[in-house]
């Protein structure tokens, strides 16, 4: 007696790992995922708060959160396929706290670990005096909810300046999407110890996005 | 009928002259495919990066096709534009790139190029700004009419989509 399953599961475990960025030494993240309609969230964090990171003292060094993700999604349908939502937020010269990027990235649909790397873009100033004005007051430019960066709708009037990345490490498990007839791999797949993409690597332990 | 999903991002350009670039992407295809779900058309953020010489857009791509045949798989038809200081916006390029026909993931890297107009208008463009368009910009993945442009190339769209179908199997379509 076989029930055909009507939903599927996806299972991620991972974890925020560093931010590589220049002007400044520390950070601390707010994440969030958004989902379509046809999703939700089984288990797990949907959002949360990273610790406040600094960098060390050697030159070129990263700011280390290893933070834990950890959730699982059902679903009807890929459409809506998660995205990780990531807000980063520090301390400026003056003492304030103000928005230091967003950046979003869809957690990878095939099955392993994978090592992603999300830009970090804040909104600009619509003047140089605006600019000025924030730098002074503490009160940069940021967007009022930041899940809209995982949106189609409404992009083309931001305007952005990119600076800086965060990484993130992914294992995706799925359950049930062959059952319902879908397939995320050709036949002939690579193994997953290597990407397909027209910049041959060498073979990484885990698929790098970057 | 079987479908196909496309999740993903286009994540930004390089090998431009100038930074401060958005994208304009459209989805074209053909008569037996049908768009289900997702945005057909967007524009991208206008990204302006403070070191790399990569404009990020990060812009999400998701889509859910419905099709009754392989021909006229979709393809993404991009406009790469550039926005000045002083908020005016001139076409850069133009591109196509097919959509992948295997299920997975691919970073995709697609070329583009703009209209190379005489010496007066190349001049103009150096000096005033503005570039010679297409008056269809369909032309871009039409291959009967592209012999009539001459066309300087520029620099490159980057693309990570995934990949899913479902039910090409029934109609004998193997991946």
């Amino acid at each position: 007696m076989s029930t055909k399953p009507t939903s599927f599961l996806v299972f991620i475990n991972g974890s925020i790992e560093n931010a590589e960025v220049n002007d400044y030494d520390e950070l601390y993240l707010r994440f969030s995922y958004v989902i379509g309609k046809d999703w939700e969230i089984c288990s797990g964090l949907d959002e949360g708060t990273t610790q406040i990171a600094h960098k060390s003292v050697q030159v070129g060094s990263k700011i280390v959160f290893n933070f834990p993700l950890e959730v699982t999604f059902r679903a009807t349908n890929p459409f809506g396929w998660p995205q990780l939502v990531l807000s980063g937020y520090g301390l400026d010269t003056f003492g304030n706290d103000v928005v230091r990027g967003y950046g979003t990235t869809h957690i990878p649909i095939n099955p392993g670990r994978h090592r992603v790397r999300i830009p970090l873009f804040t909104p600009r100033s619509s003047s140089r005096f605006q600019q000025f004005l924030g730098w002074i007051m503490g009160r940069r430019p940021e967007f009022v909810d930041p899940k809209v960066v995982a949106f189609n709708a409404g992009r083309e009037m931001t305007r952005v300046r990119s600076h800086g990345y965060v990484q993130v490490v992914f294992n995706v498990v799925t359950k049930d999407m062959d059952a319902l007839g879908y397939r995320i791999q050709s036949k002939h797949a690579l193994p997953t110890g290597s990407k397909q993409s027209e910049n041959t690597d060498s073979a990484q332990a885990d698929n790098h996005y970057s | 009928m079987a479908e196909v999903h496309v999740i993903g991002q286009i994540v930004g350009g390089s090998g431009f002259p100038e930074s401060s670039l958005f994208c304009k992407w459209k989805v074209q295809m053909g008569s037996a495919w049908r768009v289900l779900q997702g945005d057909q058309e967007g524009q991208t953020q206008v990204d302006d990066p403070s070191d790399e010489p990569m404009a990020n857009w990060c812009h999400p791509i998701d889509l859910h096709f419905a099709t009754k045949g392989l021909q006229g798989w979709p393809k993404f038809h991009l406009q790469v534009w550039h926005q000045d200081a002083y908020g005016r916006n001139e076409l850069y390029s133009y591109g196509f790139c097919h959509i992948p026909v295997s299920p997975g993931y691919h970073e995709l890297d697609c070329v583009t190029w703009r209209p190379k107009g005489t010496l007066i208008e190349e001049l103009k463009t150096q000096f005033i700004g503005g570039s010679s368009q297409l008056k269809n910009p369909d032309l871009v993945s039409s291959s009967a009419e592209l012999y009539k442009l001459r066309t300087v190339s520029m620099g490159k769209v980057h693309l990570r989509l995934h990949i899913i179908v479902r039910d090409f199997e029934k109609y004998g379509v193997e991946f």
